[in-house]
Protein backbone atom coordinates (compact mmCIF):
# COMPACT_ATOMS: atom_id res chain seq x y z
CA UNK A 1 0.00 0.00 0.00
CA UNK A 2 3.01 2.43 1.29
CA UNK A 3 4.96 1.14 -1.80
CA UNK A 4 1.96 2.06 -4.36
CA UNK A 5 1.87 5.84 -2.50
CA UNK A 6 5.32 6.46 -2.50
CA UNK A 7 5.60 4.68 -6.39
CA UNK A 8 3.34 7.33 -7.09
CA UNK A 9 4.61 9.83 -5.43
CA UNK A 10 8.41 9.40 -7.50
CA UNK A 11 6.38 9.65 -10.47
CA UNK A 12 5.14 12.65 -9.57
CA UNK A 13 8.76 13.66 -8.41
CA UNK A 14 10.07 12.46 -11.62
CA UNK A 15 7.85 14.80 -14.01
CA UNK A 16 8.66 17.77 -11.12
CA UNK A 17 12.28 17.27 -11.72
CA UNK A 18 12.03 17.33 -15.72
CA UNK A 19 10.17 20.59 -15.48
CA UNK A 20 12.90 21.77 -13.21
CA UNK A 21 13.52 25.54 -13.18
CA UNK A 22 16.68 26.79 -14.62
CA UNK A 23 17.59 27.81 -11.10
CA UNK A 24 17.14 25.87 -8.00
CA UNK A 25 15.61 22.70 -7.47
CA UNK A 26 11.67 21.78 -6.77
CA UNK A 27 10.86 19.10 -4.42
CA UNK A 28 7.11 16.95 -5.19
CA UNK A 29 7.03 16.61 -1.31
CA UNK A 30 7.78 16.68 1.89
CA UNK A 31 9.47 13.61 1.86
CA UNK A 32 11.31 13.89 -0.99
CA UNK A 33 12.76 16.99 0.53
CA UNK A 34 13.63 15.19 3.38
CA UNK A 35 14.82 12.19 1.71
CA UNK A 36 17.30 14.62 -0.50
CA UNK A 37 18.85 16.28 2.47
CA UNK A 38 19.00 13.01 4.36
CA UNK A 39 21.27 11.51 1.07
CA UNK A 40 23.18 15.20 1.57
CA UNK A 41 24.16 14.32 5.35
CA UNK A 42 27.57 12.72 5.73
CA UNK A 43 27.27 10.71 9.30
CA UNK A 44 30.75 12.07 11.54
CA UNK A 45 33.51 9.63 11.05
CA UNK A 46 34.34 10.03 14.69
CA UNK A 47 31.25 8.50 15.93
CA UNK A 48 32.66 5.03 14.54
CA UNK A 49 35.89 5.39 16.75
CA UNK A 50 33.85 6.46 19.54
CA UNK A 51 31.93 3.14 19.17
CA UNK A 52 35.54 1.38 19.03
CA UNK A 53 36.73 2.82 22.52
CA UNK A 54 33.53 2.69 24.31
CA UNK A 55 33.10 -1.33 23.03
CA UNK A 56 36.72 -1.66 24.32
CA UNK A 57 36.10 -0.12 27.72
CA UNK A 58 32.42 -1.96 27.82
CA UNK A 59 33.51 -5.20 27.52
CA UNK A 60 35.64 -6.04 30.77
CA UNK A 61 32.46 -4.82 33.02
CA UNK A 62 30.17 -6.51 31.20
CA UNK A 63 31.93 -9.62 30.83
CA UNK A 64 33.48 -10.16 34.08
CA UNK A 65 31.28 -11.99 36.31
CA UNK A 66 30.17 -10.70 39.84
CA UNK A 67 31.35 -13.24 42.25
CA UNK A 68 34.88 -12.80 40.27
CA UNK A 69 35.16 -9.25 41.42
CA UNK A 70 34.03 -10.24 44.82
CA UNK A 71 36.66 -12.63 45.23
CA UNK A 72 39.67 -10.37 43.50
CA UNK A 73 39.55 -13.40 40.74
CA UNK B 1 18.68 7.01 3.23
CA UNK B 2 19.07 3.89 1.48
CA UNK B 3 22.47 4.04 0.36
CA UNK B 4 25.31 2.71 2.87
CA UNK B 5 27.73 5.43 4.81
CA UNK B 6 31.23 4.94 3.81
CA UNK B 7 32.27 1.66 5.57
CA UNK B 8 33.44 2.42 9.09
CA UNK B 9 35.96 -0.32 10.26
CA UNK B 10 34.15 -1.02 13.74
CA UNK B 11 36.41 -4.24 13.78
CA UNK B 12 39.74 -4.60 15.58
CA UNK B 13 39.01 -2.93 18.65
CA UNK B 14 35.80 -4.53 19.70
CA UNK B 15 35.24 -6.85 22.87
CA UNK B 16 36.43 -10.73 22.28
CA UNK B 17 33.15 -12.63 22.08
CA UNK B 18 31.51 -9.42 20.30
CA UNK B 19 29.60 -10.91 16.80
CA UNK B 20 31.96 -8.19 14.75
CA UNK B 21 30.52 -8.56 11.58
CA UNK B 22 26.86 -8.13 12.63
CA UNK B 23 28.09 -4.57 14.18
CA UNK B 24 30.22 -3.54 11.49
CA UNK B 25 27.18 -4.20 9.15
CA UNK B 26 24.49 -3.05 11.48
CA UNK B 27 26.42 0.44 11.87
CA UNK B 28 27.25 0.80 7.65
CA UNK B 29 23.50 -0.18 6.91
CA UNK B 30 21.62 2.00 9.11
CA UNK B 31 24.26 5.08 11.07
CA UNK B 32 23.14 7.61 8.58
CA UNK B 33 19.32 7.10 9.07
CA UNK B 34 19.79 6.82 12.58
CA UNK B 35 22.43 10.25 12.71
CA UNK B 36 20.03 12.03 10.10
CA UNK B 37 16.94 11.35 12.44
CA UNK B 38 18.90 12.13 15.68
CA UNK B 39 20.21 15.29 13.72
CA UNK B 40 16.78 16.62 12.45
CA UNK B 41 14.70 15.41 15.43
CA UNK B 42 17.31 16.60 18.14
CA UNK B 43 18.13 20.21 15.83
CA UNK B 44 22.07 20.00 17.20
CA UNK B 45 25.14 18.08 15.49
CA UNK B 46 26.55 17.63 18.70
CA UNK B 47 23.86 15.82 20.39
CA UNK B 48 22.83 14.03 17.46
CA UNK B 49 26.47 12.43 17.47
CA UNK B 50 25.84 11.96 20.90
CA UNK B 51 22.61 10.34 20.55
CA UNK B 52 24.16 7.97 17.42
CA UNK B 53 26.65 6.96 19.63
CA UNK B 54 24.72 5.68 22.70
CA UNK B 55 21.91 4.27 20.15
CA UNK B 56 24.19 2.13 18.57
CA UNK B 57 25.99 1.29 21.61
CA UNK B 58 23.00 0.35 23.73
CA UNK B 59 22.13 -1.75 20.29
CA UNK B 60 25.54 -3.74 19.96
CA UNK B 61 25.07 -4.71 24.24
CA UNK B 62 20.91 -5.70 23.66
CA UNK B 63 22.06 -7.85 20.28
CA UNK B 64 21.43 -11.19 21.64
CA UNK B 65 18.02 -9.73 22.44
CA UNK B 66 17.68 -8.87 18.93
CA UNK B 67 14.98 -11.36 18.06
CA UNK B 68 14.66 -10.52 14.67
CA UNK B 69 10.57 -10.25 14.88
CA UNK B 70 11.44 -6.80 13.58
CA UNK B 71 13.71 -5.43 10.83
CA UNK B 72 17.05 -4.55 11.96
CA UNK B 73 16.55 -0.83 11.25
CA UNK B 74 12.77 -0.92 12.88
CA UNK B 75 14.93 -2.01 15.72
CA UNK B 76 17.25 0.89 16.21
CA UNK B 77 14.52 3.13 15.15
CA UNK B 78 13.44 2.20 18.08
CA UNK B 79 15.85 2.60 20.39
CA UNK B 80 16.98 6.13 18.96
CA UNK B 81 13.41 7.59 18.91
CA UNK B 82 13.16 6.78 22.81
CA UNK B 83 16.46 8.11 23.26
CA UNK B 84 15.75 11.43 21.25
CA UNK B 85 12.38 11.50 22.84
CA UNK B 86 14.05 11.26 26.53
CA UNK B 87 16.90 14.04 25.62
CA UNK B 88 13.97 16.03 24.15
CA UNK B 89 11.63 15.26 27.73
CA UNK B 90 14.67 16.56 29.74
CA UNK B 91 15.30 19.70 27.87
CA UNK B 92 11.53 20.65 27.87
CA UNK B 93 11.73 20.00 31.95
CA UNK B 94 14.27 22.67 32.13
CA UNK B 95 13.24 24.74 29.35
CA UNK B 96 9.50 25.23 28.83
CA UNK B 97 9.15 26.50 25.30
CA UNK B 98 5.93 25.88 23.38
CA UNK B 99 5.27 25.47 19.66
CA UNK B 100 2.91 27.44 17.53
CA UNK B 101 -0.67 26.86 18.02
CA UNK B 102 -1.66 24.08 15.77
CA UNK B 103 -4.70 27.06 14.31
CA UNK B 104 -1.91 28.92 12.91
CA UNK B 105 -0.88 25.89 10.24
CA UNK B 106 -4.88 24.90 10.01
CA UNK B 107 -5.27 28.44 8.75
CA UNK B 108 -1.91 28.64 6.56
CA UNK B 109 -2.12 29.35 3.06
CA UNK B 110 -0.19 25.67 1.71
CA UNK B 111 -2.16 23.30 -0.27
CA UNK B 112 -1.50 19.77 -0.74
CA UNK B 113 0.66 18.63 -3.85
CA UNK B 114 2.55 22.12 -4.01
CA UNK B 115 6.01 22.06 -4.85
CA UNK B 116 8.70 22.82 -2.86
CA UNK B 117 11.26 24.94 -4.40
CA UNK B 118 14.73 25.84 -3.34
CA UNK B 119 17.33 28.47 -4.49
CA UNK B 120 20.28 27.32 -3.04
CA UNK B 121 20.46 23.98 -2.00
CA UNK B 122 23.70 24.94 0.68
CA UNK B 123 21.26 26.90 2.60
CA UNK B 124 18.74 23.56 2.32
CA UNK B 125 19.28 21.67 5.45
CA UNK B 126 19.26 25.13 7.66
CA UNK B 127 15.97 25.71 6.36
CA UNK B 128 14.36 22.40 6.92
CA UNK B 129 16.02 22.37 10.50
CA UNK B 130 14.32 25.54 11.19
CA UNK B 131 10.99 24.03 9.56
CA UNK B 132 10.85 21.29 11.62
CA UNK B 133 11.87 23.01 14.56
CA UNK B 134 8.19 24.99 14.64
CA UNK B 135 6.61 21.56 14.05
CA UNK B 136 4.86 19.66 17.07
CA UNK B 137 7.60 16.48 18.27
CA UNK B 138 5.05 14.42 16.95
CA UNK B 139 4.87 15.79 13.34
CA UNK B 140 8.70 16.20 12.83
CA UNK B 141 8.98 12.53 13.97
CA UNK B 142 6.56 11.09 11.69
CA UNK B 143 7.82 12.90 8.56
CA UNK B 144 11.63 11.64 9.56
CA UNK B 145 10.41 8.18 9.32
CA UNK B 146 8.21 8.51 6.20
CA UNK B 147 10.95 9.88 4.41
CA UNK B 148 12.53 6.20 5.04
CA UNK B 149 12.02 4.41 1.87
CA UNK B 150 12.44 0.88 3.72
CA UNK B 151 9.78 2.06 6.63
CA UNK B 152 6.22 1.07 5.72
CA UNK B 153 3.41 2.77 7.16
CA UNK B 154 2.72 -0.41 9.19
CA UNK B 155 5.99 -0.22 10.59
CA UNK B 156 5.53 3.33 11.41
CA UNK B 157 2.43 2.93 13.30
CA UNK B 158 4.26 0.42 15.82
CA UNK B 159 7.00 2.50 16.06
CA UNK B 160 4.78 5.79 17.20
CA UNK B 161 2.33 3.60 18.88
CA UNK B 162 -0.77 4.42 16.66
CA UNK B 163 -2.92 2.61 14.17
CA UNK B 164 -2.26 3.40 10.25
CA UNK B 165 -5.20 5.36 10.06
CA UNK B 166 -3.82 7.47 12.68
CA UNK B 167 -0.73 7.95 10.71
CA UNK B 168 -2.25 8.66 7.65
CA UNK B 169 -4.16 11.31 8.81
CA UNK B 170 -1.48 13.07 11.35
CA UNK B 171 0.63 12.71 8.11
CA UNK B 172 -1.77 14.68 6.41
CA UNK B 173 -1.35 17.52 8.43
CA UNK B 174 2.18 17.37 9.03
CA UNK B 175 3.22 17.51 5.31
CA UNK B 176 0.86 20.01 4.99
CA UNK B 177 2.08 21.91 7.88
CA UNK B 178 5.49 21.55 6.74
CA UNK B 179 4.89 23.08 3.02
CA UNK B 180 3.31 26.15 4.66
CA UNK B 181 6.18 26.41 7.11
CA UNK B 182 9.23 25.67 4.56
CA UNK B 183 7.62 28.64 2.31
CA UNK B 184 7.51 31.09 4.73
CA UNK B 185 11.22 30.04 5.38
CA UNK B 186 12.52 31.15 2.55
Amino acid sequence: MKHQTKLSQEQQSAAAHQSQQQAGREFASSEELLRFDAAQTVVPPQIAQRLKRSAGEDAPATRRPWWKNLLGQ
Amino acid sequence: MNEPTEVCDLTGKLPAGWPTAEISSLYDEHSRAIYYLALRFLGDPQKAEDATHDVFLKAFRKLDQFRGEASARTWLYRIAINHCQNLRQAWHDRHVYSNADDAIWENSMAKDGCPLRVLETKELGERIQKTLDQLPDEYRLLLLLVADEELSYEEIAVLVGQSVDAVRGKLHRARKNFAALFEQSA
